[in-house]
């Protein structure tokens, strides 16, 4: 095999397993189903109640129930999932993202339970799960960080350090991920209240309060690479994603190529990513992120041990299946190809469908899911783990639904995604989705010139527009001739006009 | 009879009327000819004037759901005697409703507490931030809705104070 293609049933007949359980929920654990059974494979889910009626647990060859005292407490119960596994048979599972995809203990409980992670060796999730240990491995190896202090280096100290550090400076929980419990300080005069702010929220999301704070770099943009290695000694990377735009530190927009590398660059960015999975002999899927300055340069922020969300324009512009690339590695398998074999054409970007208010400050809703009509179409995608009659609650992620679009070029993405958005019908819960439009709509991001901040310096493009009269008008028409009460009314009551017919004028 | 709807933060007061094949929208001054036919996969076409207009409608109780030129509206019907009561409704700083949707983290309080205006009544969490809830006013807490670790939807009542009490 010379290119990373989708494994053959032979190859996969070879595999010490022939069952696939995923931890997951939501889009990430139909994604992986969807892999796992075009392989041939039998695919289990576990769920909890507050999910039955979703899209992973009806396509799942076994869905099997664990409880919880909350729903997220369930899947995050390991001895409940490797039971499930083993009940029904399955010899691997797939993590997805979040919950117990970069967890130690669960990846040593599996394995010791004769089941395949479908992930990294556990020192590894140890090694880049703790945001300290990790940066200063990286920094051993000599690849470029960005000025920090660490409170673990000597705590007594930790806030004199971190003044010395500078504004403007991030505080971030040593434990944490996805933008949790992380504070910007611009005036140093509040330094020591946000450390302590920051502390409660990393006790409380990861049960730990130890911090570290680093240099903001003003208006960055966040680049990272997607990196495979089989822990045998083969890593290549799979380009670049750009993931600048971002509302409260999580990501709305992910593309790739990222417009703002050239060749030179993206080489250099992609092949130090690639050295840092190297120097783990990084077993797995992968991804190196890295805040990246106006002017070029690039430091290290962390690398997450598991399938990302955003992993779909990767394959898009790639052809690479990254989950069948997991599997195989997972299996046993090598690689197979070198750098030279990973080859991308086109321009791919994914929009992420938040349930969400963006004109109140982002805020989560929630509703019964009455209408869904995903949009269809060449290089049109749409990974979502709700169904039509279904309900978006508060109980998880507000993140519904993907799409993901791939065009010839960049400006070709672009038009596909605002077509995609315009035919995208979700009825009954508020999204983000006309707030997508007006954002890839915008100059700024349409010539690609945007940066982490992009948003916050733009509040308008969140922002409701007045609508115009005729648009008032439509909708109170529509509203009216769907409102019982009204109707009735308006057919009970004999019209003059309606009776005299042709005195319009 | 005036009807109304609530669109976004503004009311709009409407009428409907049969005309001759269908029906006629009252709104402002202005009388315009509508209609609505319904295909089968939920697509429909309103007739707006002379515009026709493909959209696609749902309703949940009160709750009317228009999908109209690529973006979704939500417009609740205010039904006539909902909107009196409201105009001689008592004083909404008695409740304490949630801002957004979200889980509790702790609450500070408890029945027959007696707190003062801005001290903090619980501490909830959501989109992973936390919000801290402040009294309102000075006042007695007459109920506690949530305990924590528990989740609400937005405008869940979180809490109740006792009404203000007359000045003797």
């Amino acid at each position: 095999m010379t290119s990373p293609s989708f494994p053959t049933p032979e190859q996969v007949s070879a595999w010490p397993f022939d069952c696939v359980l995923v931890a997951n929920r939501g889009e990430i654990a139909v994604r992986v189903l969807r892999t796992v059974q075009q392989l041939g494979m039998r695919g289990a889910v576990v769920y909890h109640a507050a999910d039955r009626g979703t899209a992973a647990v009806q396509m799942a060859d076994h869905a099997i129930e664990i409880t919880g005292g909350t729903p997220v407490a369930a899947y995050l119960d390991g001895a409940q999932i490797i039971a499930a596994a083993q009940a029904c048979g399955a010899g691997a599972i797939h993590p997805g993202y979040g919950f117990l995809s970069e967890n130690k203990t669960f990846c040593e409980a599996v394995e010791a339970a004769g089941i395949r992670f479908i992930g990294p060796r556990p020192e590894q999730i140890d090694l880049m799960g703790d945001k300290v240990r990790a940066r200063n491995f990286v920094e051993k190896g000599g690849f470029p960080v960005a000025p920090s202090a660490i409170e673990d280096d000597d705590p007594a100290s930790f806030v004199e350090r971190a003044r010395a550090v500078g504004a403007p400076l991030l505080i971030k929980p040593s434990a944490g991920g996805g933008g949790k419990g992380m504070r910007i300080v611009r005036d140093l005069s509040v330094l020591e209240q946000e450390i302590e702010r920051a502390r409660s929220e990393g006790q409380r999301y990861f049960g730990d309060g130890r911090l570290y704070v680093e240099r903001y770099i003003e208006n960055p943009r966040h680049i990272e690479v997607q990196v495979l290695g089989d822990g045998q000694g083969g890593v290549v990377h799979v380009f670049e994603r750009e993931c600048s735009v971002q509302r409260r530190f999580q990501k709305i927009v992910e593309e790739t190529p990222s417009p703002a590398l050239d060749a030179a660059l993206r080489e250099k960015i992609c092949e130090t990513a690639a050295g840092i999975a190297r120097s783990i002999d990084y077993r797995n899927a992968g991804t190196v992120e890295f805040i990246f300055g106006q002017a070029g340069e690039f430091y290290f922020l962390e690398m997450n041990t598991r399938l990302q969300v955003e992993h779909p324009v990767t394959e898009e512009i790639t052809g690479i299946d990254l989950v069948a690339q997991q599997l195989r590695i997972a299996a046993g398998e090598t690689l197979g190809y070198t750098q030279a074999d990973v080859t991308a054409q086109g321009h791919s970007i994914e929009l992420r469908i938040y349930a969400e208010d963006a004109a109140r400050g982002y805020t989560p809703t929630t509703g019964p899911v009455l209408v869904l009509h995903p949009p269809q179409g060449e290089g049109v995608r749409w990974d979502s783990g709700i169904l039509q009659g279904g309900e978006v609650t508060s109980a998880f992620d507000p993140m519904i639904a993907k799409l993901i679009v791939r065009g010839r070029d960049r400006a070709d993405a672009i038009a596909k995604a605002d077509r995609a958005l315009r035919d995208t019908v979700l009825l009954g819960c508020k999204t983000n989705t006309a707030f997508l439009r007006r954002l890839i709509g915008h100059p700024a991001f349409v010539s690609g010139d945007v940066h982490t901040g992009f948003l916050d310096a733009n509040p308008q493009i969140a922002a409701e527009p007045e609508l115009p009269m005729q648009t008032v008008q439509a909708l109170l028409a529509a509203a009216s001739l769907s409102t019982r009460p009204m109707r009735d009314m308006a057919d009970s009551v004999p019209d003059m006009h309606a009776a005299m017919g042709g005195w319009r004028n | 009879m005036h009807h109304a709807f609530k669109l976004g933060d503004a009311e709009h007061n409407v009428e409907l009327s049969r005309s001759a094949d269908a029906y006629r929208l009252h709104l402002g001054g202005e009388v315009i000819d509508i209609d609505l036919k319904t295909g089968a996969d939920g697509r429909a076409w309103l007739t707006l004037g002379k515009q026709h207009l493909e959209v696609v409608i749902a309703t949940r109780g009160d709750d009317v759901f228009v999908h109209l030129d690529g973006e979704a509206y939500q417009l609740r019907y205010e039904h006539p005697l909902d909107r009196l009561a409201a105009q001689s409704g008592t004083s909404a700083e008695d409740s304490i409703l949630a801002p957004m949707p979200g889980s509790i983290v702790s609450v500070a309080v408890k029945a027959g507490d007696s707190v003062v205006k801005g001290q903090t009544l619980l501490v909830m969490e959501s989109m992973k931030m936390e919000t801290t809830i402040g009294s309102p006013r000075d006042g007695v807490i007459a109920g506690v809705s949530f305990e924590p670790g528990q989740t609400f939807d937005r405008d869940a009542l979180l809490l109740s104070l006792e009404p203000q009490e007359k000045a003797a």
